[in-house]
């Protein structure tokens, strides 16, 4: 997915951000930037720092060194009426209901109340929304979360881990809710752990591991090339032996009940196909693997050890 | 609206508050031919000294707020929402003003009812005179209430910071006073004079024990102000460190 932002303009600057929790080094001057318009995602391993500098960008934890500008030098009280944002677990009032706590939102931001009805419909609490938040589940209570960052229709929104505890259903309504966010031209920043989400969502990512980035960029420059196809065919035998003789592989390699084949740049799954049925057999599976997120993921890490 | 989910709290706490007040006020009619507490004016101060007590439960519910935005985080999420923790404070202080005020109202009617009942002097110049106990009133409750509010962030749990407060109001300071004064190691020294400055003392010595006039004829009849500048130094201490604690620390 390729976002092209039509203005550059910077929402978010943070300057040798760090953050020290007693020994630990949380956030260790970290330098990023996001513009308009981008979907951000911001990945790592447990412990990599990333709930902590939202947590410094969203005026919650106290910062050691460094700083952080909203919307090029807006006052941060200001530039966060401007923002939506879900931080780790979601806090509301227990004993009060859904349509309770979003008016405290509301008045908050200094948006209107009118919005709150359409917002549940849009998360799917509507039923409950006269509940109080103590009797909800960790699905709904994630779901309430999320209302509250879309209300104000905030040009900006910062998620952390949107999908904590939400059930397939719940996850998928979330990701096209991010799409369409994004759609409309808001810019969104992510940090989640599901890398499947954030390759179908994000336009760019960074990468953090013990509060350090290890890596910035387009998801679409992540995204290799494709050099792997898995097939398989009814004769795994004598797939293996025309395979052997194809001359665009470098090399294969079994994977359970099918063959992945490496090929060379100039080689494509048609050849492959053509090849195969040339030499007499047909193909049940024919499978082009892509640069995984995840792939890119675990070998920025593994470069980093 | 953000005080409207804390008035649904605090709601609880005041018809309590109410009747109590009530209670106090009127026991000791029981016995009214005997003492004139409730002549005019002097009825102001006695009431007033008397209501000293029940600051404790407008300050309880001044606990329990600050407290439950602490416990469910509420402070936290309010903060990103896009309050700044100046507002926040300022929401809290109005708080505490508007249940002073609204304490303040009570025994004025209240003072005024049963001083009609029971006072034997009677005329309107009476009646509003000294009526300043009542300010002075409205604000050892306000200063009261943010120190509950400064022990509520300090320390997290609600039921240690009432009964500490309860317990210290009511017992420990007014005996470690009542020592430095009395007790005749001390008073050589000039220890009495740093009895005045310890928190709770100050505040009670906005409005000095009425009841010594009956059997002394001889009390403070007025609102020292010396006593008032004390009280309003602690004020600020209190405030500026309600500042500090909110700006230095993370929020978790």
């Amino acid at each position: 997915m390729i976002l092209i932002s039509t203005t550059l303009e910077s929402i978010l600057r943070i300057n040798k951000l760090s953050k020290r929790f007693g020994k630990i080094q949380a956030v260790d001057k970290l330098e990023l930037e996001v513009f308009a318009g981008q979907v951000f995602g911001i990945l790592g391993p447990n412990g990599s720092g990333k709930t902590t500098t939202l947590g410094m960008i969203l005026d919650v934890v106290a910062p050691n060194e460094g700083s952080f500008e909203w919307f090029d030098k807006e006052e941060t009280v200001e530039a966060r009426k401007k923002i939506g944002s879900i931080l780790e677990t979601p806090c509301f009032f227990p004993y009060l209901t859904a349509v309770q706590n979003l008016r405290i939102t509301a008045h908050i931001k200094k948006c209107g109340t009118e919005n709150i009805d359409n917002i549940l419909k849009q998360v799917g609490l509507f039923e409950r929304r006269n509940d109080k938040f103590k009797t909800y589940s960790l699905g709904m209570k994630q779901r309430l979360s999320i209302a509250s960052a879309l209300l104000s229709n905030p040009p900006v929104l910062i998620l952390d881990e949107p999908t904590n505890g939400l059930d397939p259903e719940g996850i998928a309504e979330v990701r096209e809710l991010i799409k369409d966010v994004a759609a409309s031209g808001k810019t969104i920043i992510m940090a989640s752990h599901l890398l499947d989400e954030v390759q179908k969502v994000c336009s760019h990512f960074c990468v953090l591991k013990h509060g350090r980035k290890l890596h910035e960029g387009a998801v679409s420059e992540t995204m290799g090339e494709i050099n792997q196809i898995e097939v398989a065919a009814n004769d795994m035998n004598k797939l293996e032996s025309v395979i052997q003789n194809f001359p665009g592989k470098t090399a294969y390699q079994e994977n359970g009940s099918s063959l992945i084949v490496t090929i060379t740049e100039d080689v494509n799954a048609t050849d492959l196909n053509n090849y195969c049925i040339a030499q007499g057999i047909t193909l049940k599976r024919l499978f082009t693997h892509r640069n995984s997120l995840e792939q890119e993921f675990l070998k920025i890490l593994r470069k980093n050890d | 609206m953000y005080l409207l989910a804390l008035v649904i709290i605090a709601s609880g706490g005041m018809f309590l508050l109410e009747w109590l007040k009530s209670e106090g006020a009127d026991f000791q009619g029981i016995n009214p031919t005997i003492l004139p507490i409730y002549d005019f004016p002097d009825i102001w101060q006695n009431t007033t000294y008397l209501a000293s007590f029940v600051k404790i439960f407008l300050a309880f519910t001044v606990i329990i707020s600050v407290n439950n935005d602490v416990t469910y985080n509420t402070l936290r999420q309010n903060i990103i929402d896009g309050i700044s923790k100046k507002e926040y404070i300022f929401s809290k202080l109005l708080f505490i003003v508007t249940m002073a005020a609204v304490s303040v109202l009570f025994l004025f009617v209240l003072g005024l009812i049963n001083g009609s009942i029971y006072s034997h002097v009677w005329g309107v110049e009476y009646i509003f005179d000294e009526m300043e106990f009542l300010a002075v009133f409205f604000y050892e409750v306000i200063i009261y209430c943010t120190l509950a509010f400064l022990l509520s962030l300090i320390i997290k749990k609600a039921g240690f910071v009432i009964v500490a407060l309860f317990l210290y109001t009511l017992m420990f300071e007014p005996i470690a006073t009542a020592i430095l004064i009395n007790a005749p190691y001390f008073s050589e020294t000039i220890a009495p004079d740093i009895a005045q400055f310890f928190p709770i003392k100050a505040l009670n010595n906005l409005i000095s024990v009425p009841f010594g006039r009956y059997v002394f004829m001889e009390i403070e009849d007025n609102v020292s102000i010396k006593a008032l500048a004390i009280a309003t130094a602690w004020f600020g201490i209190y405030l500026t460190s309600i500042f500090y604690i909110l700006n230095k620390r993370d929020l978790k």
